[in-house]
């Protein structure tokens, strides 16, 4: 059994382990701010569904910490800080604001990559 | 004082008030009088209407799980405001008007309620911040209107708190109203 979280309706990760980290209201709720960033997409500049990407991943990360990510709360609220920092950027800034988007996905990749490390070195351990 | 020092003296109070205006995203959580609420809207109603046809109604909302289903529809409302008002267009009076799509004046009877909205704002001590990147389908189904009535800008409207702007080291110069400005031919920055 998956551990349990504060909400009840969290949606459970399919792995065995796996961390709760989003409930049923907050997942439509993404989906709500998913499905008008695409409608407005339509007419407003490109660049803009950048700015709407980045702060879909702010949201989401500020759903997830409400549930307590055991992993990755740490990583997440500094990246969470970063990201609504920086993308306000693109108001006044936009080529440091293009940098930053160049940049992230390494930071994201690093702890992606470090977890990852962490499973390998616990499972080899349990074999 | 005389009449003209008089004029002055409001003009520069008017100036004064549209200078300082700065958008506000973030807001305490102190909730905006209903009487405060009904003045901004008293001045969207002032603003200019084409053909004085008043197109547009407005939708007030200070209802927090209100506020935050149209958040959820709303890309550009970056945070939960205390309050948000609504321009809608009445399409009933749209087609009574004989209003036709795409009438450019539409979209500037909005922009200048929204205008006179938010500098009443500032001259009342409020935040706002204009919105219009967000769902209009959503929106329009979440504060239950019926299809007749179409949200066209959302304002954020709230007590705001202080920002520190001068932590923008990359923000941009000032733009300068002489480089916006033609005098008599395209180009000509200085009048002749």
């Amino acid at each position: 059994m998956p551990p349990q979280t504060k909400d009840s309706t969290a949606l459970a990760a399919p792995e065995e382990g796996g961390s709760c980290v989003l409930s049923e209201d907050q997942a439509l709720r993404m989906i709500a701010f998913l499905t008008s960033a695409a409608e407005i997409s339509i007419h407003e500049p490109t660049y803009y569904g950048t700015f709407r990407l980045v702060d879909a991943a702010s949201r989401l990360i500020a759903f997830m910490l409400e549930h307590d990510p055991p992993r990755s709360g740490e990583f997440l609220r500094e990246l969470k800080t970063e990201l609504d920092t920086k993308k306000v950027w693109m108001m006044w800034d936009r080529e440091s604001y293009f940098d930053f988007l160049r940049a992230t996905p390494a930071v994201v990749a690093a702890e992606v990559k470090r977890q990852a490390d962490e499973d390998r070195a616990a499972s080899e351990v349990s074999a | 004082m005389s009449q003209s020092q008089t004029q002055n003296a409001v003009a520069d109070t008017v100036f004064d008030v549209i200078k300082s205006r700065r958008v506000s995203r973030t807001f305490t959580g102190e909730p905006v009088d209903d009487d405060l609420l009904a003045k901004l809207v008293n001045a969207a109603r002032w603003a200019s209407s084409a053909g004085n046809r008043h197109v547009h109604k407005f939708f007030i909302t200070r209802d927090p799980v209100k506020i935050r289903l149209v958040r959820s529809f709303s890309p550009g409302l970056l945070s939960e405001p205390p309050a948000l008002i609504f321009v809608l267009t009445d399409h009933e009076v749209a087609a009574r008007e004989r209003l036709q799509e795409g009438d450019d004046a539409n979209a500037v009877d909005v922009g200048t309620a929204a205008q006179n909205m938010m500098t009443m704002a500032q001259a009342l001590g409020l935040g706002t911040c204009p919105v219009t990147s967000f769902s209009k389908s959503g929106v329009r189904e979440v504060l239950g209107l019926p299809s007749t009535l179409t949200p066209e800008l959302m304002l954020m409207v709230g007590h705001p708190v202080p920002v520190d702007r001068s932590l923008r080291t990359n923000a941009p110069k000032p733009v300068r109203v002489k480089d916006l400005t033609y005098w008599e031919a395209a180009g000509q920055h200085e009048p002749s």
